[in-house]
């Protein structure tokens, strides 16, 4: 503020600050040609609705008009507006439909207390190691899905380290109790939980980042200026604000791990088939192309209205 | 032509007893024997199932092959398959679309198979001696790709394109018995020039009338095995498992068994328990199976319906006892020697894999140049020896005799005659059937 | 200001249960004192140190109870680090804080009966106007959270944005919420971290004197930290200027300009026109020196250093321009040429480059319509009290100051 050198303010009255307040902008810019103006948006949106239309609505469209239809391979499909298919799915398939939200929704929160506390350290304690942590997070996705998760098949087995610490240390028969294991880890439900967490970690790691790592440090100083704990601070400042994040790494994390089945078929046994198991064996090997594309669209209805539901009830739309 | 020993002439009876008890037989004639029949008397048929009591297997013809997309007519196959065999195999594929075959001067071959299913080199997984062999030879360059996994993943693999006329990027691949019959009703295989497979006198004769192929105008045998209770002694503790009863209810197993997605196999030994015959059984004998093999399944004995990947646990000691196929057993053996195989008194499956040259590929004579090649005995001996399956090819123990004695006296490789009297194969399916037991054990392995 | 003063006056000195929240003993509305003493901030030996570089390096300050004080530096001087420390955001690396008279050594921001306006505002942007203010309040679980709130709101006029979020909020307004966010929690000692430095000049002229204001209103400790000379000097009872971890001087801003002790804070505290000269004789409480030959006398008190080479200094406004020749009997004075004229409106600015080629400023009013033009002969002529005397190399220094300023 060297102005103030030249006298003490004198110069400065003059000089013209703006509003008490945002401009409004009426700038000599935005008139012009309207109509090419108009238009720009919509050919800018071109390419992403052309995508929306090719990869989405009329794969969606296809998956619709296959559920209806009745046939065989001998003797081809045809729509005849067979709208039970949808009924017989529910009712044959509704226990692999209620497992799948379960396993995805106990993933989703078991990936969230994992993640949060690392997203948190690596946001705010992590000053130099931040972008080593975050590679480290990102790192098995350098390796195949599939690869991963054969890998837990190994040091879940039933004569592997885990196992044998499990048994000698009682948690064993505290989870056999339980009725989440059976003597063993690997083919149980636990099994597919951990791998559904594992796989879909850092989904749920890097929103979370994000949204803590903009999170501005000053106000959790003010909170505490403002006699709130750590605990309080936590609760009432950091937590809302990285709701966002909390938001997008559940929804990044639920829905696909609601519509997963190779954790399924790789960790879990024929007692806790999924969703995704019954399409891929109705697609693949009943060749039930009708039932699997009513399944498929029932998945897709369910996890729409999850959702949708979700979204509301946290309430972010109104945090963004 | 070699003259079989006694336990490859056992083979052959037992084959063609697995393959034609009476029930299989009515129903061949029905499905692709009729053609052949009709062919052999010089009548001209319509079509494969012209006899048919099932609609689907004449539809196939009209409903699902291209032929309205590549109208065939009389000259669709007549280049590929000019020679002695012409007037037979016209007639049987008056409806499989054709293009021109380019083997003379494209020479190159891309051969879909399943994995660890051929010889490799010592240093070099990839490598596969019997192929450079062939190529050195012929100068026919193959591109081999170990892409089918399951029989029925790799048939929604094909699908799509071979239902609407296009060709698919393999020019030769292997599928299992029933699948094969299947591609032939639906008319997406091409029938093969005897002409050019002079070595087709090397196959095991009861091969040559396989219910879903009389007269192997289709198709030819890659491998052969048998699918019995492998066991790892270490995680049974000293117990042995015999039979599929003791399988499927020792509670000391449970959760430590695993059964085969290959419907086949599972309900076929299953049956076999049972007292039944898995090659003519009723629907009430296939739905007491289903619910023997349902109860284990509540009683969580069982762990998981697997394909080849029952391997890993096996080995591991995760897996105590599994329905295991052969080869993959013997081969196993080399990473841990303790591994049992047992086949259960009961009675047990064989089946086989084959080969066979989908629709619309320019490399139809290259196939057949590769069969040829790979019914030689020496070049069989080769590939039996690293797989450990059953060879199809007559002499190949002769050769392997010398070579690996070891081998040659395996009963698992080279079955005796006693081995092969319980070993069943399994009935022909109308598509109807196909489809509700196909939907029942989908549904007993929880999808 | 007068106006809008009342206006707020009225509205929260009415009758009815708000006064009783807010005892008002003696003159004015001032918050209670806490019974353990109260807002005066003794700061002794405080040093802070980041690795190697000591970012305080050894401050005394005093600040009275009820006074608006000021920590004025160019960036990086360590005036923020200091408050951090008596806000407790940070651990002093030595020395002692005493507020109210206790040691506040060790204890947690909230255990600390301060309050912080932070330099970006951190108001937390989930939650409504009313809520931030409402944090502390509830968080210490005080009753008659609303009635406190509003009262508060009232102060500053924004009761209408009570339900609003703090981004549908201008500058200025935010700028006040953080104020009154502090404010409500009844500190002894409001601590303000570069509070104004978001807003634009107009903006931030007017927030001076509203801040100003408050303060006189409800009465207690203000220190803020600036790194603007003017708004200082506007809202400041006592300013302490501070140079690389260190005050330099310490004083009214009155006491600052006219008596600068060190060359830093006649650069940073407005302009200084500096010359070499040396001392002669001492007569009495009067010191006479030499300045290219000039004699320049000057009261022993305002000079700083010994000597006996020192650089004398004058304030541009203090100097009178006349014709050559022509000064007050008694006066300090040296011949020059102009060399620049700038005519500003309610003054013009003079360049007189002296016969050593020193080169001085002069600030006129324009009381006449003459002008001098560039060229002329003038003499310069200022009272011997209002010359100070610094330590030689004070003009290097003072203008680093300037441009720091």
């Amino acid at each position: 503020m060297s102005v103030a050198a030249a006298g003490v303010g004198i110069s400065s009255v003059e000089r013209t600050g703006g509003p008490d307040g945002p401009v409004r902008g009426a700038g000599p810019d935005s008139a012009g040609p309207v109509g090419s103006r108009r238009l720009t948006p919509y050919f800018l949106l071109l390419p992403a609705l052309l995508a929306l239309v090719v990869f989405y609505v009329l794969p969606t469209l296809t998956l619709a008009s296959t559920s209806l239809q009745t046939g065989d391979l001998q003797q081809g499909y045809s729509i005849t507006w067979h709208w039970a298919t949808y009924g017989d799915v529910l009712t044959q398939y509704w226990p692999q439909f209620l497992r799948s939200f379960a396993y995805a929704a106990a993933a989703t929160l078991f990936a969230l207390l994992i993640a949060y506390p690392l997203a948190y350290t690596i946001a705010r304690r992590a000053g130099r190691w931040r972008n080593v942590l975050l590679a480290l997070v990102v790192a098995p996705f350098f390796t195949s899905f599939l690869i991963r998760t054969l890998a837990w098949r190994q040091i879940l087995a039933d004569q592997g380290w885990v196992v044998s610490i499990m048994k000698s240390t009682g948690l064993m028969s505290v989870t056999d109790w339980l009725g989440l294991t059976s003597g063993r880890l690997l083919a149980t439900p636990v099994a597919v939980v951990l791998g559904l967490t594992y796989n879909f970690l850092p989904f749920m790691t890097l929103p979370l980042y994000t949204s803590l790592e903009k999170i501005d440090p000053a106000l959790l100083q003010a909170s505490g200026d403002l006699y709130a704990n750590a605990w309080q601070g936590f609760w009432r400042v950091t937590w809302p604000l990285s709701l966002p994040g909390v938001v997008g790494g559940t929804l990044l994390t639920f829905i696909p791990a609601a519509g997963d089945f190779v954790n399924q078929q790789f960790l879990g046994s024929v007692s806790e088939t999924m969703t995704g198991n019954v399409i891929d064996s109705l697609a693949l090997t009943q060749r039930d192309y009708p039932s699997a594309a009513a399944m498929s669209l029932v998945l897709m209805v369910a996890i729409v209205v999850l959702v949708t539901v979700y979204v509301r009830r946290s309430g972010t739309d109104e945090l963004v | 032509m070699p003259v079989p020993d006694r336990d490859q002439q056992e083979i052959l009876a037992q084959l063609r007893r697995a393959g034609l008890s009476r029930r299989t037989l009515l129903r061949g004639a029905g499905m692709g024997g009729a053609a052949a029949l009709l062919a052999a008397c010089g009548v001209k048929g319509t079509g494969s199932g012209a006899s048919s009591s099932s609609t689907g297997a004449s539809s196939s013809s009209t409903g699902v092959s291209s032929s309205a997309a590549a109208p065939a007519g009389s000259s669709a196959s007549g280049a590929a398959t000019s020679g002695s065999s012409a007037g037979t195999s016209s007639s049987a594929s008056a409806s499989v679309p054709s293009v021109a075959d380019r083997s003379d001067t494209d020479k190159t071959l891309n051969w879909s198979n399943w994995p660890e299913y051929i010889d490799v080199g010592e240093n070099n997984a990839s490598d596969h001696p019997t192929l450079d062999a062939f190529t050195k030879e012929t100068g026919i360059k193959v591109t081999y790709t170990e892409d089918v996994n399951d029989n029925n993943q790799y048939f929604a693999k094909i699908q799509p394109q071979l239902s609407a006329g296009r060709p698919i990027n393999a020019d030769l691949f292997v599928v299992t018995d029933w699948m094969a019959g299947k591609l032939i009703q639906l008319g997406w295989v091409q029938p093969l020039d005897h002409a050019l497979i002079p070595n087709l006198k090397n196959l095991q004769p009861a091969l040559m009338d396989v219910p879903f192929d009389k007269g192997r105008k289709y198709s030819l045998t890659w491998q052969s095995g048998l699918t019995g209770i492998a066991q790892n002694p270490a995680a049974l503790g000293g117990k042995k498992v015999e039979s599929m009863d003791q399988l499927l209810t020792d509670s000391s197993l449970r959760g430590k068994v695993t059964l085969l997605t290959e419907m086949r196999d599972t309900v076929g030994l299953t049956l076999l328990d049972l007292g039944y015959n898995p090659e003519d059984f009723t629907d009430e004998q296939f739905t007491e199976a289903m619910a023997k093999l349902q109860a284990a399944v509540d009683a969580k004995q069982i762990r998981q319906f697997t394909g080849n990947d029952y391997a890993q646990g096996l080995v591991a000691g995760d897996i105590a006892a599994c329905l295991a196929w052969t080869g993959d057993v013997v081969t196993l053996k080399a990473d841990n020697p303790d591994l049992q195989y047992v086949l259960p008194e009961a009675g047990y499956t064989l089946w086989s894999d084959n080969l066979v040259v989908p629709i619309l590929t320019p490399h139809k004579k290259n196939a057949e140049t590769l069969i040829n090649y790979y019914y030689q005995p020496a070049v069989a001996a080769q590939v039996a020896e690293a797989v450990n399956y059953i060879t199809p090819v007559v002499g190949t123990k002769e050769v392997l005799a010398k070579q690996d004695p070891e081998t040659a006296k395996n009963v698992l490789i080279f079955p005796d005659a006693a081995t092969l009297s319980k070993a069943k194969g399994f009935m022909e399916l109308d598509p109807d059937q196909e489809k509700r037991y196909n939907a029942a054990f989908a549904k007993l392995s929880g999808a | 200001m007068s106006a809008v003063t009342g206006a707020v006056r009225g509205a929260v000195t009415g009758p009815g249960p708000a006064t009783a929240a807010v005892p008002a003993p003696g003159a004015g509305r001032r918050v209670a004192a806490a019974p353990d003493g109260g807002g005066g901030v003794e700061i002794r030996g405080l040093v802070k140190a980041f690795g190697a570089t000591r970012a305080v390096d050894g401050i005394d300050i005093s600040v009275p109870e009820g006074s608006f004080f000021a920590l004025l530096g160019p960036s990086g001087c360590g005036k923020t680090t200091t408050l951090r420390m008596v806000a407790g955001l940070e651990e002093p690396t030595a020395g002692a804080i005493h507020i109210g008279g206790r040691d506040v050594a060790g204890t947690r921001p909230y255990q600390r009966p301060t309050n912080t306006v932070f330099q970006n505002y951190a108001l937390f942007p989930h939650m409504t106007i009313f809520e931030n203010v409402a944090f502390g309040l509830r968080r210490r679980k005080v009753g008659d959270v609303r009635r406190q709130v509003m009262e508060m709101l009232e102060l500053v006029e924004l009761t209408h944005l009570a339900q609003r979020k703090p981004a549908q909020l201008s500058g200025g307004q935010q700028q006040r919420i953080a104020v009154v966010r502090a404010l409500v929690n009844r500190p002894k000692v409001l601590l303000l971290d570069e509070p104004l430095g978001a807003l634009d000049l107009k903006l931030r002229r007017q927030m001076q004197l509203e801040l100003k204001r408050i303060q006189t209103e409800v009465g207690i400790t203000f220190i803020h930290v600036t790194h603007d000379q003017e708004e200082a000097m506007t809202m400041a009872d006592t300013i302490a200027v501070m140079n690389l971890g260190r005050v330099e001087q310490l004083g009214a801003p009155v006491e600052l300009y006219e008596n600068p002790r060190t060359a830093f804070v006649a650069g940073f505290l407005g302009q200084s026109n500096l010359l070499a000269a040396r001392v002669v004789a001492r007569h009495g409480d009067v010191v006479e020196l030499s300045a290219e030959g000039n004699r320049i006398l000057m009261p022993a008190a305002r000079l700083s250093v010994p000597g006996p080479d020192v650089e004398v200094g004058v304030r541009p406004e203090k100097v009178h321009l006349g014709d050559l020749g022509v000064a007050e009997e008694g006066w300090n004075r040296i011949d020059g040429t102009v060399v620049d004229a700038s005519f500003i409106g309610v003054s013009t600015q003079y360049l007189v480059r002296t016969r050593q080629d020193e080169e001085l400023t002069v600030f006129t009013q324009n009381l006449s319509t003459h002008l001098r033009r560039v060229g002329e002969q003038v003499t310069l002529s200022w009272r011997p009290e209002h010359t100070f005397g610094l330590e030689t190399g004070a003009w290097e220094r003072a203008t680093a100051a300037e441009t720091a300023s």
